[in-house]
C-alpha cells in the first residue's frame, strides 16, 4: 500500500491494545449470552409442539411398551424443566446429547453434516462477493445509464426469484437440456469419495491430490453455489451501488479527481475504501445467514448440509438435534459478527477508540 | 520426443475412457430417498432403505425368491423341518456348507445364535417381532453341531410367522467373531455395525457418507455371485430432481418418481418403468365404540358403498396402486380378492335409513398433513372422499394434521374416523389379521374398538395354523367376515413406482420391499 500521500492520518498499526482487548472479552462474553439465549428459546419453542416425539420417531406400528421404553431411554417422562437443566448440564461438559432419530451423538452428526454446509456457503459466498460487488460498483460509476440498468435488473431478478424456481429452471436448462453440469450430489456417482478428512468433497480431494474428483466436485459446486449466492449477490450490488454513490458525492472525492487522482485510484482507494464498512457489516450478515444451512438448495441439489439434516429432524421432533443445529449456528452467527465488528473497528479508528 | 509423449498420451487416454466405460457398466447407481436411514446394523435397522440395503449385505436362513412370499427357500440353511416338542415348537435348521462371511471365515452355527441373541439384547425397534411375536427368548436358539441350529418358541406363537421373520433384516446372520471384536462396553458391536459390514451377502459396504450415499462394493467371499461389481445407492428426496437424474444419465434406477414423471418415462425408449408391489393398505378406519354412529355395522357397510373407489384409484392414485377391499394384502397367503362394493349412493343411503339415519349425519376425518401410500397426499384422498360421502348424505369435516399427531390421537381411540396406511411387520398374513382383527393385540381392531370374539379367534387360528392350505381357509373366513362386519374402509393397495435406464437389467422387487441387487446387470 504504498500511495501519494494519505487522506486522513492512519496511526500505526497497534496489535491488541487494552481498549481493544477488553472490547474483544466483553464481546466474547455477549457471544456465550446469546448462545445460552438460543438454547433458552429454543427448547421452550419446542416443548409447545403438540407432538410426541416417540410416536413421532417409532411411527404407526410402534407398540405401546416400545414408546414407553423410549422414553425413558431418552428422559421424555420428565418435567420439562428437568428435561432442560439436564441437558445445559451435559451441555455444560461439551456433550451435545444424542438424537432421537439416528441414535448417534448430535456431535457426530454436526461434524458429518456441517462441513458440508460450509464448503457450499464459502463457494456461494465468493461468487456472491465476485458477482455483487464489482457489479454495484458498476452501477455507480455510470448511475441510471445501461449498466446500472442492466444491474438493477438482474439484482432483481437475483433477489426476487426463489430458489426453488430457479434451482430448478437451472437444473432443467444447464444440465437437463445442455448437459453441462451436473443436477445432483456432491460427486459423480462413478467417481470414488476421497478420504473423509475435512468433510469438504473439494479439499479432501485436493488433499489427496485427486484431480479428477477435484474437478468434478468443483463442477458439482457451480449450481447451487450460485443459486444460494445469487440473493446474496442481489443485495451487495444493491449496497454497493448505494454507498458507493453516497461516497462518490462527497467532497474528498471531487478534491482527489481535482488534484488529478487515477481514476482508478480514486474508485478504489478512495471511494470503495470508505464505502467498505456498510458493506462489510452486509458481508458478515450474508455469511451468517448462509453458513445457517439452505433447506432448499440443498434438498433440490440433494447436499447432504445441516439444512436438510435440521429440516428433518425438526419434523420428527428430535429435539437435541435440532438444539444441536441451534446452538452451532448461534454460534457461528456471533462469531462471524463478532469478526466483523473486529474488521470494522480495525477499518474505522473511530470505532477503535470509543 | 514431443511426439512420443503425445502418442503416450492420447493412449492414456483411450485406456482412461475403456476403464471409466467398463467401471459404468459394473456400477449401478440407484437413486432414491434414503433419508430415512439411520443405521446398516442388521439387527437394528427397522428402516425401509435401511432394510432394502442390509438385505444384500447380509444372509438370511430362509428367504423367499422373486416376487413371491408365499413360498419359503433355501437361504443359508439348506433345509429346516418344524416339529411339536412339549410345551414348544422345535424348528431345526440344517446350515450349507462353505458359505463364507466377507471376512473370509466359514458361517457357522456360533453365529446364527449369536446374531439372534443379539437381535434381542440390543432391543432395536425391530426385536419385537423376535420377543412378542415368535416369544424367542435368549437361550431359545442354540448350535447342536457346527451346521444344526435349534430354535424353541412357545406353542403359543406361529412358527410360520417366525419363519417369515427370518427372511427380514433382522434374521440376517453376522460375523459373530468379527463383530465381538468391535464390540464397545456390551453393545455387541452395535455401534461399529451402523457404519460396516459383517456378512455373507453378496455385497459389503465400503462406506456411507449420511446424507448422500451409501457405497456397496461386490463381497469377494459370497456364495452368490453378484454380476454387477458396485452398487451406490444415491439419496435424492425431490421427486423431480430424481426424474432429471434419470434422464441426465446421473443415475440408472429412480425410486419413488411421480405419477406424471413416471408416465413421462414410459413414454421414452431409453427408459423403462416398473410399479412394484407393496404390501401397503391405505384405509379408513371407523371407531366403533359405544354410542358412535359407526357402533352400528349397517353404517360401516354404508361407508363401504359410499366411496367411488373406482374413481379414487384411477384419478387420483393414477394407477400408482391398486384396488383392494380385504384385509390381508394381494402378495401374501390369504389374500382375498372379493371386491362386492361398488360405488352405490343410494344403497347406502338405504342402509343409514335402516341404522336410523335417514338424513344422514356428519363426523370427523382425522388424517395426516403428509403422504398417503403412492405419493398421494392424504388431504387429497380425504377431500376425494369427503365428496363421494357427501352425494350419500354423509357429512365428513376433514381434520388435517401432522402424521404423529393424528397417531397420537388414533393410538388413543379419540378419532372417529381415521385415514391412513398401515403395512404388516413381516410378510406373512398375520401381520395384518392379528393387527386388524385380534382386539386383544392393542393394535388397529384396538385402535378401532372392534372387539369381536369371531374375528380374533380367527385370527389367532390363523397364526398358529402351520399347514398352507388349512391356513388360508382360515384367513378366507376372516377376509370375509372383516370385509362384511369390520370397521375398515380398504381403500387401494399402493405401488411403488420405478423408473430405469433401458440398460438395467433383473431388477424384481417382491412386496416386501427387498431387491435381490446380485440379480441386476447392465447392458454396456
Amino acid at each position: 500500500m504504498s500511495g501519494r500521500g494519505k487522506d486522513f492520518p492512519v496511526p500505526a498499526p497497534e496489535t491488541l491494545n487494552p481498549i481493544m482487548l477488553s472490547y474483544i472479552v466483553r464481546r466474547l462474553f455477549f457471544v456465550l449470552f446469546v448462545v445460552w439465549g438460543v438454547t433458552f428459546a429454543t427448547f421452550f419453542i419446542a416443548q409447545v409442539v403438540p407432538v410426541d416425539p416417540a410416536i413421532a420417531a417409532l411411527g404407526e406400528n410402534a407398540r405401546e411398551e416400545q414408546l414407553q421404553e423410549f422414553r425413558e431411554r431418552y428422559g421424555l417422562n420428565k418435567s420439562k424443566l428437568e428435561q432442560y437443566l439436564i441437558y445445559m448440564g451435559r451441555l455444560l461438559s461439551g456433550d451435545l446429547g444424542q438424537s432421537l432419530r439416528t441414535g448417534r451423538a448430535v456431535a457426530e452428526d454436526l461434524r458429518e453434516f456441517f462441513p458440508a454446509t460450509l464448503e457450499l456457503s464459502l463457494v456461494a459466498f465468493a461468487l456472491a462477493v465476485l458477482l455483487g460487488i464489482p457489479a454495484g460498483i458498476l452501477a455507480s460509476l455510470f448511475p441510471n445509464r445501461a449498466p446500472d440498468v442492466a444491474v438493477r435488473i438482474l439484482a432483481l431478478l437475483g433477489g426476487a426469484t426463489p430458489v426453488f424456481f430457479s434451482a430448478v429452471l437451472l437444473q432443467y436448462l444447464l444440465a437437463q437440456r445442455l448437459d453441462l453440469l451436473p443436477v445432483q450430489g456432491r460427486l459423480d456417482g462413478f467417481l470414488f469419495p476421497p478420504p473423509r478428512v475435512t468433510g469438504m468433497m473439494s479439499l479432501d480431494a485436493l488433499l489427496a491430490r485427486d484431480w479428477t474428483v477435484f474437478l468434478d466436485s468443483l463442477e458439482h459446486l457451480i449450481l447451487p453455489a450460485f443459486v444460494l449466492g445469487m440473493f446474496s449477490a442481489a443485495i451487495l450490488a444493491r449496497m454497493t451501488r448505494a454507498t458507493m454513490l453516497e461516497v462518490l458525492a462527497q467532497d474528498y472525492i471531487r478534491t482527489a479527481r481535482a488534484k488529478g487522482a487515477v481514476a482508478s485510484s480514486v474508485i478504489f482507494r478512495h471511494a470503495l475504501k470508505n464505502a467498505s464498512l456498510p458493506i462489510l457489516t452486509l458481508l458478515g450478515s450474508l455469511l451468517g445467514g448462509l453458513l445457517s444451512g439452505a433447506v432448499l438448495t440443498e434438498t433440490i441439489f440433494s447436499w447432504p448440509g445441516i439444512g436438510r439434516y435440521v429440516t428433518q429432524s425438526a419434523t420428527s421432533l428430535d429435539f437435541p438435534a435440532v438444539m444441536g443445529v441451534t446452538l452451532l449456528v448461534g454460534l457461528v452467527y456471533a462469531l462471524v459478527n463478532l469478526v466483523t465488528d473486529l474488521l470494522y473497528a480495525f477499518l474505522d479508528p473511530r470505532i477503535r477508540y470509543t | 520426443m514431443w511426439r512420443k509423449f503425445q502418442r503416450l498420451a492420447s493412449l492414456g487416454i483411450v485406456l482412461g475412457a475403456l476403464a471409466v466405460a467398463q467401471d459404468r457398466t459394473s456400477t449401478l447407481i440407484y437413486g432414491g430417498d434414503w433419508s430415512d436411514l439411520i443405521t446398516l446394523d442388521p439387527q437394528v435397522a427397522y428402516e425401509f432403505s435401511g432394510g432394502l440395503i442390509t438385505d444384500n449385505l447380509y444372509e438370511t436362513l430362509v428367504k423367499f425368491e422373486g416376487a413371491d412370499l408365499s413360498t419359503l427357500r433355501p437361504g443359508l440353511a439348506e433345509s429346516w423341518k418344524v416339529e411339536r416338542g412339549g410345551d414348544s415348537w422345535v424348528i431345526t435348521f440344517k446350515l450349507r456348507r462353505g458359505s463364507k462371511f466377507s471376512t473370509g471365515r466359514e458361517v457357522t452355527a456360533k453365529d446364527v445364535v449369536f446374531s439372534f441373541d443379539r437381535a434381542i439384547q440390543l432391543k432395536g425397534p425391530s426385536s419385537f417381532l423376535f420377543t412378542d411375536i415368535a416369544q424367542l427368548k435368549v437361550g431359545g436358539t442354540r448350535a447342536v453341531d457346527p451346521y444344526t441350529v435349534e430354535v424353541r418358541i412357545p406353542k403359543t406363537a406361529s412358527p410360520g410367522s417366525f419363519l417369515s421373520i427370518l427372511t427380514f433384516n433382522i434374521g440376517g446372520i453376522v460375523d459373530s467373531e468379527e463383530v465381538q471384536k468391535h464390540a464397545k462396553g456390551g453393545d455387541f458391536g452395535k455401534e461399529w455395525l451402523t457404519n460396516n459390514s459383517a456378512g455373507s451377502g453378496p455385497f459389503r459396504l465400503v462406506r456411507w457418507d449420511r446424507g448422500s450415499q451409501v457405497l456397496l462394493e461386490a463381497n469377494p467371499n459370497a456364495r452368490l455371485k453378484p454380476k454387477l461389481q458396485r452398487i451406490i445407492m444415491r439419496e435424492i428426496k425431490e421427486p423431480t430432481v430424481l426424474r432429471t437424474a434419470l434422464e441426465s444419465g446421473e443415475i440408472d434406477i429412480a425410486e419413488g418418481l411421480t405419477p406424471e414423471a413416471l408416465k413421462a418415462i414410459a413414454a421414452n425408449p431409453r427408459f423403462k418403468t416398473l410399479k412394484a408391489d407393496s404390501l401397503r393398505l391405505n384405509y379408513m378406519g371407523m371407531n366403533v365404540k359405544p354410542g358412535s354412529p359407526f357402533a352400528n355395522p349397517k353404517v360401516r357397510e354404508a361407508m363401504r358403498w359410499a366411496v367411488n373407489q373406482d374413481e379414487l384409484v384411477s384419478g387420483l392414485v393414477q394407477g400408482n396402486g391398486v384396488k383392494i377391499q380385504t384385509i390381508i394384502p394381494k402378495g401374501l397367503l390369504g389374500y382375498n380378492n372379493a371386491l362386492p362394493y361398488k360405488y352405490d349412493p343410494a344403497r347406502a343411503k338405504k342402509l343409514l335409513a335402516e341404522a336410523g339415519y335417514p338424513n344422514g349425519f356428519e363426523f370427523e376425518l382425522l388424517t395426516s398433513t403428509g403422504l398417503c401410500g403412492g405419493g398421494i397426499p392424504c388431504q387429497d384422498i380425504a377431500t376425494k372422499i369427503q365428496s363421494d360421502l357427501a352425494k350419500a348424505g354423509i357429512k365428513a369435516n376433514i381434520k388435517a394434521i401432522a402424521n404423529a399427531e393424528a397417531l397420537k390421537i388414533y393410538r388413543a381411540q379419540s378419532h372417529q374416523v381415521y385415514l391412513g396406511g398401515w403395512s404388516p411387520d413381516f410378510p406373512d398374513p398375520d401381520g395384518n389379521a392379528t393387527p386388524l382383527a385380534d382386539f386383544t393385540a392393542k393394535s388397529l381392531a384396538w385402535r378401532n374398538v372392534w372387539d369381536d370374539a369371531t374375528a380374533s379367534k380367527l385370527a389367532n387360528q390363523g397364526s398358529l395354523e402351520t399347514d398352507p392350505s388349512k391356513r388360508a381357509a382360515l384367513y378366507k373366513l376372516l377376509t370375509d367376515y372383516a370385509l362384511k362386519s369390520g370397521p375398515y374402509v380398504i381403500l387401494y393397495q399402493p405401488s411403488i413406482p420405478l423408473g430405469f435406464s433401458a440398460k438395467v437389467e433383473g431388477y424384481v422387487r417382491n412386496a416386501q420391499g427387498q431387491v435381490r441387487f446380485e440379480n441386476i446387470s447392465k447392458l454396456p
